[in-house]
């Protein structure tokens, strides 16, 4: 085959083929490790306050990330696994970009006593409905099956 | 008058906490570990795919430039020098010299090894002078090799083959060869 021909299939040369390994290691971080022992052993939520705006997140943070105050252990309480449902999304594809057999509502759920949000699948049949406003509650692995990941959190109802 | 400000560290100074290997061994740290699937598939063009193929039957495949008469091994599609196609297909033989060496202490992951390795550019014999690809120099020491010594190809046995630059295992020296 000569340069000045033309290829019409991009399968006739060799390819050279391999798989890249980029594993994925991310560790939560010291409060958030603290944030997922406490629910490999309980059915609650840790919440951390800043002192100075009075604002409570929830995976907890060791620095306020307004005003980056530090945020000292005594600030630190639990929360119920319950929140409010503020923004949702109906997905009907996964992460391969194939149709889903049946559509998975993923919403934002604001915990409550907290002014975080925390990412969650809700579980429902019920597609057509307006899910903002909604109080949902958390529902946790079994506690011997817990891994201390987010994935604890199955769903929420 | 701008006031001068005393240079103060933002956001202060906190002393990390380490994350150990015997911490993610004995789970004594929460974590997501995560291995996505990454393949990928690389078309080598016309010229690559026949020196590949050529390497699997035993041959080393290089191409005439007729402007520049120049032999190219590895093989392109335009010289690239002169831009202009390439068309002329020459057997070349496994024999050259060698023109620059390095002599490793690391292998292929870095690791630091006890018996170097050696490789360089090998430039084959027809083709102009100072050309040349990368391979490994074997059945040398650290202290026989030099530029200029000849070498020939130590080919991998025809079923082991794959169409790959590894198929000659390395170069040895040319007996009967020298400077």
């Amino acid at each position: 085959m000569g340069f000045l021909e033309k290829q019409t299939d991009p399968m006739s040369p060799m390819h050279w083929r391999g798989d890249m390994q980029a594993d994925y290691f991310y560790p939560s971080g010291v409060a958030g490790d603290r944030f997922f022992k406490h629910l490999k052993q309980n059915d609650s939520f840790l919440a951390s306050t800043c002192k100075k705006c009075n604002k409570v997140y929830c995976p907890p943070r060791l620095y306020c990330e307004d005003c980056f105050e530090e945020i000292p252990d005594s600030n630190w309480k639990q929360v119920s696994a319950s929140g409010t449902i503020k923004l949702f999304t109906l997905a009907k594809l996964n992460a391969h970009g194939e149709n889903l057999e049946s559509p998975k509502v993923v919403a934002m759920i604001e915990i409550d006593g907290t002014n975080s949000r925390i990412l969650g699948l809700i579980k429902t049949n019920d597609f057509e409905k307006d899910f903002c406003g909604t109080k949902v509650k958390a529902l946790l692995r079994p506690k011997d099956k817990r891994e201390g990941t987010m994935k604890d959190i199955l769903y929420w109802e | 008058m701008v006031e001068k400000k005393e240079y103060k560290e933002w956001p202060p100074y906190a002393p990390g906490t380490y994350v150990r290997e015997s911490d993610i061994r004995d789970k004594n740290i929460t974590y997501t570990w995560w291995e996505p699937e990454v393949q990928y598939s690389w078309s080598l063009g016309p010229a690559m795919s026949k020196f590949l193929k050529g390497l699997k039957a035993g041959k080393i495949f290089g191409i005439h430039c007729k402007r520049c008469k120049r032999i190219i091994v590895p093989p392109r599609m335009f010289c690239e020098y002169c831009y202009g196609p390439t068309e002329e297909w020459v057997e070349l033989p496994d024999t050259g010299i060698i023109e620059t060496f390095s002599i490793s202490y690391l292998d292929p992951d870095a690791r630091r090894i006890e018996e170097p390795i050696l490789v360089g550019v090998v430039d084959l014999d027809g083709t102009p002078p100072h050309h040349g690809f990368m391979h490994y120099f074997g059945e040398m020491t650290k202290d026989e090799i030099k530029i200029g010594m000849k070498v020939k190809a130590v080919w991998k046995p025809e079923n082991e083959r794959e169409g790959s630059i590894t198929d000659i295992k390395y170069f040895k020296p040319l007996k009967g060869g020298g400077e």
